[in-house]
């Protein structure tokens, strides 16, 4: 389990992360949002003890970031927003690097790159250099030396940047199953609706504070408690409006860009009845559609744009 | 005391670097052919040498080779070792170190052993020409000749150390790699050349000339006849040179406290490493 607890860092007079809290369990796949600046970077950095805090701390499985930072090196898996890789060594002597480095076995070692490297989709790459692969490979490499010690922690800071739509998709599906091989997964990115896909939890930082964490629905529910359908009506949607707004189902009813968007409170049945009312009373309803927020709306209402 | 000396001899991860810079300077499948060309050079001029030596073996004194390999591997050592640490920073490869379970000492110590590591071969492929001319010249005074080779090899071991230092406290390898050998050049020619200007005697025991390494060299060409003080000229260099390398890489190991990848050249205390 990570226990974050008040996180928080200054340079000099800018504070860059403002006392950040939140609980993480194995298999939480946590996909922290927020522009440049936003202090995710500086969040992770603490995490993996490269910066010490101003104040507060983060426990991992008992071990704390600023007391046993050896410990916590030894149960995370960091991939930076950079490869960071040696060029002139072969691919498995990389891994086989980092898997000294995190003191495993050297009669394991062999069957640990082997299975990485199979995660990772790299098996036949096992002999070639570093500086012949492509950049999605390269990614994934990063990846696998993450997992050469099976941490309990990855901390993954913008793992997609510069990937093409395909290893994008391979790396979203490789986070998933870590995910459900209950490792904890801490993932930032810009790429809003990426994160939804595979993330159970989110957070969202602005100018080092964190304005919302939790589960996406619950997140999306917090900023956007009703359900909303849009509707468009050819004709008359003024006169649609104020009949839609008689049902007790329709909390609010507003015209935007041409559509009727309606906030809805209600069951199946009810749904079923805004549909019927509007073909009873002779409204030409061209669609009718559920348009409930998604990440970025949330993202979008709940930051300003503003950085540190 | 003994877990550290394991820890950086034996269970250090970082010992790859003995592989990395075998691959990088003694092997021809680096996937890189301008390596494999340089490398083919040295070989042919080594080879050369080896027989220009073989033709001159009576008339050329070993220790006069000694001091050939100490200059030749004196500016090739810095070119091996400036990017040690820079280029760890330069390409970001630095945050995976510190973020991983592993010491600075390790680190310091992996870097600076496989440096010696290849410069143990380098210095082994000296000996063949050494050996020759020892064997071929009439006044070869081989307890001279060992204590030649220590006090090269121990020089070059500071060197080392002196570059790792300045990788470690650096942005970038290039400043490193001038600013040794920018050290090296007012050490061993300027600063002498300007002694003997001044018309200062080397032998009066000036303390700088006393540790340059091509005085205590050309010391030991001498016969115990020309050099009544011979025994003060080899081990107590070579003694002062280790000594010197250990703290150079303690100073080394020291700075890599700095904060958030900012270089200072002071130690800034261990908050953030």
């Amino acid at each position: 389990m990570l226990e974050v607890k008040g996180l928080r860092k200054e340079y000099g007079g800018l504070t860059a992360v403002k006392g950040i809290s939140f609980n993480l369990n194995p298999g939480d796949i946590f996909g922290f949002i927020g522009s440049n600046g936003a202090g995710k970077t500086t969040t992770i950095r603490m995490i993996a003890t490269l910066l010490e805090p101003t104040s507060g701390t983060a426990v991992l499985n008992g071990a704390d970031v600023r007391k046993d930072p050896m410990a916590v090196r030894r149960m995370i898996g960091y991939m930076p927003d950079f490869f960071g890789l040696y060029d002139d060594v072969k691919v498995w002597e990389y891994l086989d690097f980092f898997a000294a480095i995190y003191q495993v076995p050297v009669k394991e070692r062999p069957g640990i790159i082997d299975s990485v490297l199979e995660l990772t989709n790299l098996t036949v790459k096992r002999q070639a250099f570093v500086q012949s692969l492509s950049r999605g490979m390269q990614q994934r490499l990063c990846l696998a030396r993450c997992l050469v010690h099976d941490p309990a922690l990855l901390l993954l800071d913008e793992p997609a940047s510069g990937l093409d739509p395909r290893a994008r998709a391979e790396l979203k599906e490789l986070i998933a199953e870590l995910g459900r091989m209950g490792k904890i997964v801490i993932v930032s990115s810009h790429i809003l609706p990426e994160l939804a896909d595979f993330c159970n939890t989110v957070g969202i930082i602005e100018r080092g504070e964190l304005l919302a964490f939790g589960p996406v629905s619950q997140i999306v529910k917090d900023i956007q408690p009703h359900r909303v359908f849009a509707a468009h009506v050819l004709k008359d949607p003024e006169v649609a409006m104020q009949t839609l707004i008689q049902l007790p189902s329709v909390v609010d009813a507003k015209l935007v860009d041409g559509e009727l968007r309606i906030e809805f409170v209600g069951d199946i049945e009810a749904q079923a009845d805004i549909v019927a009312l509007l073909v009873d009373k002779g409204f030409r309803l061209a669609a009718f559609r559920e348009d409930s927020a998604d990440l970025e709306d949330v993202f979008l209402k709940l930051t300003t744009g503003a950085v540190n | 005391m003994k877990e550290r000396f394991l820890d950086v001899f034996v269970h250090n991860p970082m010992l790859v670097e003995i592989s990395r810079f075998r691959r990088r300077y003694f092997s021809f499948s680096t996937g890189n052919p301008g390596n494999s060309v340089i490398l083919t050079l040295v070989l042919l001029g080594y080879a050369g040498f080896v027989l220009i030596v073989e033709e001159n073996r009576e008339a050329m004194n070993p220790i006069s080779i000694v001091m050939f390999e100490t200059a030749v591997l004196t500016v090739f050592a810095p070119m091996m070792l400036y990017g040690s640490i820079a280029h760890e920073r330069e390409r970001r490869s630095w945050d995976l170190l510190l973020a991983a379970p592993i010491t600075k000492f390790q680190i310091v110590g992996g870097k600076f052993m496989g440096a010696m590591a290849a410069l143990s071969i380098a210095v082994g492929l000296f000996q063949i020409p050494i050996l020759i001319a020892a064997f071929g010249y009439k006044d070869t005074n081989w307890w001279n000749l060992f204590e030649a080779t220590f006090v090269s090899f121990s020089f070059l071991m500071t060197v080392c150390a002196l570059t790792i230092l300045f990788s470690a406290r650096v942005k970038r390898g290039l400043m490193a790699l001038g600013a040794v050998l920018g050290i090296l050049t007012v050490a061993l020619v300027v600063f002498p050349a300007l002694t003997y200007g001044a018309g200062i005697d080397r032998l009066s025991g000036d303390p700088f000339l006393y540790l340059h390494p091509f005085t205590v060299l050309s010391h030991l060409t001498m016969t115990d006849e020309q050099n009544k003080v011979v025994s003060a000229w080899g081990w107590p260099q070579t003694f002062v040179y280790i000594f010197l390398s250990l703290v150079l890489l303690a100073w080394a190991e020291n700075t890599l406290n700095f904060a958030e990848n900012e270089v200072k050249f002071l130690p800034q205390g261990d908050k953030n490493a």
